[in-house]
């Protein structure tokens, strides 16, 4: 019952594992949802155990109320999980090997900036320091 | 998708010094066929995360489109790509 509990709270705290940004993020979805469902299946053989007791005792509420709560949280992370994964296909977006359109944008001082002008050299003191070889774009959705 | 004034202050407080562009009506984003459509918070329009190294000559050299936004490309990864371009 109590591992139920434990595995649901788990899986939820997966969620804010995320921002540690360690190396071996790719795993935390899956391993929230692992947990989830662990989390419910441990649930379930507690309860059948509690309630094939003959008598009627207060393990049988204290068991129902951490069942509520634990499905509760196992419910948030597989919710989580299918809600993070619900991107779209950007099947047209630039691959590998094919030419990223071009675009001009005002930048945080409202000054136009192109692609193209990005791969210009630096102005200014700029003798000796060859042009930018690569720019990497980043789309985010704001502040993250 | 946030106007210059929002991604300034952003900047500012977090001391960033590379170049961040506004796309508030996602012009590019949509060309990039990178929207995520009723994605934001509110149900508003948003980019999905994605990032891309592109060369000189605009190629494409290396793109990560996450399968899931809390999974995004760390820094090790996009430097390893950018040193690959050597």
């Amino acid at each position: 019952m109590w591992s139920g509990f434990l595995l649901a709270l788990g899986a939820c705290l997966c969620n804010v594992v995320f921002f540690a940004n360690f190396p071996e993020q790719r795993a935390l979805p899956w391993l929230s949802v692992l947990l989830a469902v662990v989390a419910i299946i441990l649930l379930a053989i507690g309860l059948w155990r509690v309630f094939g007791q003959p008598r009627v005792d207060r393990g049988k509420i204290l068991s129902s109320i951490l069942s509520l709560v634990s499905l509760l949280l196992a419910g948030v992370a597989i919710f989580a999980f299918f809600h993070a994964r619900a991107l779209p296909p950007s099947s047209s977006a630039p691959q590998v090997g094919q030419k990223a359109p071009n675009f001009t944008l005002a930048d945080t001082t409202g000054h136009p900036v192109s692609l193209d002008q990005l791969f210009a050299p630096a102005a200014g003191d700029s003798q000796g320091i060859p042009p930018p070889r690569a720019v990497l774009l980043i789309f985010y959705r704001g502040y993250w | 998708m946030d106007p210059p004034e929002v991604s300034r202050d952003l900047s500012n407080k977090a001391g960033y010094t590379f170049t961040i562009l506004s796309d508030p009506n996602a012009e590019v984003i949509r060309r990039y066929d990178l929207l995520h459509v009723g994605g934001g918070p509110d149900g508003h329009d948003i980019a999905r995360p994605a990032e891309l190294l592109v060369d000189s000559s605009r190629v494409v050299r290396w793109v990560n489109f996450t399968e899931d936004v809390r999974v995004r490309a760390r820094a090790d990864e996009m430097l390893a790509a950018a040193k690959d371009l050597r």
